[in-house]
């Protein structure tokens, strides 16, 4: 089965469960399930990553199957990438099921609004979002982040890129203009002022934008030796495939920060990709023991290599369900208890919960795209060139629990 | 070469493509009198048949034969069955139901191709860039500037030259005039309909390579089609090449200018169009 027919499967896997939603309703109540939400967009811009993070709850908690001696389950809301929609979604499913576990939020904003409704509804909710405030001035009780946000992603990509080219001295950037793409420009030019880099320039883009010629050839009329893309999903790849042909793969150095890991290497396909610099949250290949059976988990379902979407909503569902378990109770106050200072085995080593701010710490990977014949399989699209944990400290973070 | 200078050749390249989304959707209203907000879902058509065609093994140029044929074809099953039905009823029903055609369009392209966008390589003998000094431009950015200009000329042939286009254009003046004339005039119109998607389908194939395939670029197609047909003037040809030539310049230079807003600048530059000519740049009044 190829990742197509894995989505349609998933479409399909979707469709069913939204049909018989009483008779789901009835049997989850007599059982006394413990109820999961998986708030996702799974219609616009950003559906295919939230039909992805369906597949990896599911997979979580079919996994798990019971805990506390009651089964569990999970229902998908669809949060159409926007804020209030998510809320009221959210809302609903507390009233309806009693959830109190939520696991999902792929958008910086509509993840800041759903952590603040967990904490209102006495919920936990854990969020692979990458605004920085969600674990920093923004943070609350109810709110956990398994993601490294904006400044470690920019340390883990940025620093080593420059450290490995030290004539690289001259650095272009295009940053969508909203709180995500700007906390990843914050964090980009202090290390440019800290290691004398040149910012030749920066365009800000609108969340809208698919034509980027303009910016590029902005971009291009200031010689850059290293074009930085601070934007993500389609609008990343969309930047990048219209760089590469403007020719800019051949003078300068390309890094984009914050890649969607396999799913974007699939959409653009192996020879765009080639050379280029990537940063991710997560891959397949990563040398890890929780990770090498996460794979193999998601192989015998699924017959395909798990993506960052699946990968991310399977470890938060996850860490959720581990914290229920250590709490030996499922009243979101103790387990959220149980939550902070947890370590594990994580997708990517050992992880850890940092009880001041909720936020994971996690590495964070530098990949470079492949030549197509260097692949060794379909999927094995880049090499791991580095990672390792860069999180701000507490203090730093403006959080304050 | 100031870049300036270069933003308004990369606005014509850009204000070529819009052209062609356009033009279709202008020709279409000018004689139906019809709003057709299934126009962005011929265009997303016109990107995926291309991709699957290449994906096939299919030369590219061969697909940018054949797709658009294939697309007109279907847009002209449509008017007869569905579309021509409705031609009488107000704009509100033509919304309705084109609307509904877009997203029934939509859906089914994810249902076929997943919700994933996915990538046209460039053809072989366009790929690359050409340099002048400082001047980089892509060999297929170029291309489909010339092609483009080719099909204006050839679709200007067409709408002022044959006998349809004498018949498109009286049409648009007086329906019951030609009518009575003895032109089948539901004819004209179901084969005005599959020309008009079939140059939005031709303009989702050759923006395929440059912009990839994604199964939402449908809306922000017909969001742009939109502004040019009003900028230029509802109906008009000329009007849909000044209108996308300036959307395309505008966008590109305010990509200089004033980056963020770039994006918002092609509404500004259709609300100032409109307080300084209602009726666009070359609409009649």
């Amino acid at each position: 089965m190829n990742r197509r027919q894995l989505l349609q499967l998933a479409a399909a896997s979707a469709a069913a469960s939204a049909l018989p939603l009483p008779l789901r309703v009835a049997r989850a109540q007599a059982a006394q399930a413990i109820q999961f939400g998986c708030p996702v967009p799974m219609s616009g811009a950003f559906a295919a990553n939230g039909k992805f993070a369906d597949l990896g709850m599911k997979l979580a908690v079919e996994q798990y199957g019971k805990v506390l001696d009651r089964p569990l389950a999970y229902t998908l809301l669809d949060t159409e990438g926007k804020p209030a929609t998510a809320v009221r979604k959210m809302q609903e499913l507390v009233q309806q099921k009693g959830a109190r576990y939520f696991a999902g939020g792929i958008l910086s904003s509509e993840a800041l609004a759903m952590g603040k409704e967990a904490e209102k509804n006495n919920a936990v909710f854990i969020t692979t979002a990458g605004a920085d405030e969600i674990t920093g001035a923004d943070c609350n009780r109810a709110t956990f982040r398994w993601s490294v946000p904006t400044y470690g992603a920019i340390e883990r990509t940025v620093r080593p890129l420059i450290e490995q080219m030290p004539n690289a001295k001259r650095w272009y950037t295009i940053t969508p203009q909203y709180v995500f793409g700007d906390g990843l420009l914050t964090a980009a030019k202090n290390i440019f002022k800290e290691k004398g880099i040149e910012h030749v320039g920066n365009s800000y883009h609108s969340l809208t934008e698919k034509e980027f010629s303009g910016y590029l050839t902005n971009a291009m009329a200031a010689r850059p030796d290293v074009l930085l893309l601070l934007n993500f999903g389609s609008q990343s790849s969309d930047a990048l495939r219209q760089a590469v042909s403007f020719g800019m793969k051949q003078n300068t150095t390309i890094l984009m920060a914050w890649a969607s890991g396999l799913e974007q290497f699939e959409s653009l396909g192996a020879d765009l990709c080639e050379g280029v610099y990537f940063g991710a949250q997560y891959w397949h290949g990563i040398d890890a023991p929780g990770n090498q059976d996460f794979v193999r988990r998601a192989r015998e379902v699924f017959k395909a290599n798990p993506n960052y979407s699946l990968a991310g909503s399977y470890i938060c569902t996850k860490i959720l369900i581990d914290a229920i378990v250590k709490a030996g109770s499922d009243e979101p106050a103790k387990v959220i208890a149980a939550l902070e200072g947890m370590k594990y085995t994580g997708l990517t080593g050992d992880e850890e919960i940092r009880p001041e701010d909720h936020q994971v710490l996690k590495n964070y990977y530098l990949l470079r795209g492949k030549a197509k014949s260097a692949m060794k399989d379909k999927d094995d699209y880049a090499d791991i060139l580095s990672f390792g944990k860069s999180f701000l400290p507490v203090a730093q973070t403006g959080c304050k629990l | 070469m100031n870049v300036y200078l270069l933003q308004v050749v990369n606005g014509v390249g850009i204000g070529m493509l819009y052209f062609l989304l356009a033009v279709g959707l202008s020709i279409i209203f000018g004689l139906l009198r019809f709003v057709n907000f299934a126009h962005g879902a011929f265009y997303l058509l016109g990107a995926y048949f291309c991709f699957q065609a290449v994906a096939w093994g299919l030369s590219f140029w061969l697909a940018l034969v054949l797709v658009p044929l294939a697309v007109a074809l279907l847009a002209w099953a449509a008017e007869r069955i569905l579309l021509r039905r409705i031609y009488d009823k107000p704009h509100e029903f033509h919304i309705l139901i084109t609307v509904g055609v877009a997203l029934v369009l939509q859906e089914a392209v994810i249902l076929v191709w997943g919700p994933l966008g996915d990538n046209v390589a460039t053809p072989a003998p366009f790929q690359g860039v050409v340099m002048w000094g400082s001047f980089i431009y892509p060999k297929y950015r170029l291309f489909v500037i010339g092609f483009t200009a080719v099909f204006a000329l050839f679709l200007w042939w067409v709408l002022e030259g044959t006998r349809l286009g004498s018949a498109v254009r009286a049409g648009s003046e007086s329906t019951e005039m030609v009518a009575m004339l003895g032109i089948n005039v539901f004819r004209v119109f179901g084969l005005v309909f599959a020309l008009g998607a079939g140059t939005a389908a031709l303009a989702g194939a050759l923006a395929a390579p440059i912009r990839g395939v994604d199964p939402f670029m449908g809306l922000e197609a017909l969001g742009v089609a939109f502004v040019i047909v009003v900028v230029g003037g509802m109906g008009s040809f000329g009007g849909a090449l000044a209108g996308g030539l300036l959307i395309g310049i505008v966008q590109s230079v305010m990509s200089s200018l004033w980056p963020e807003g770039a994006r918002l600048m092609i509404y500004v530059a259709m609300a100032a169009v409109l307080l300084l000519r209602p009726h666009g740049l070359l609409g009649r009044g």
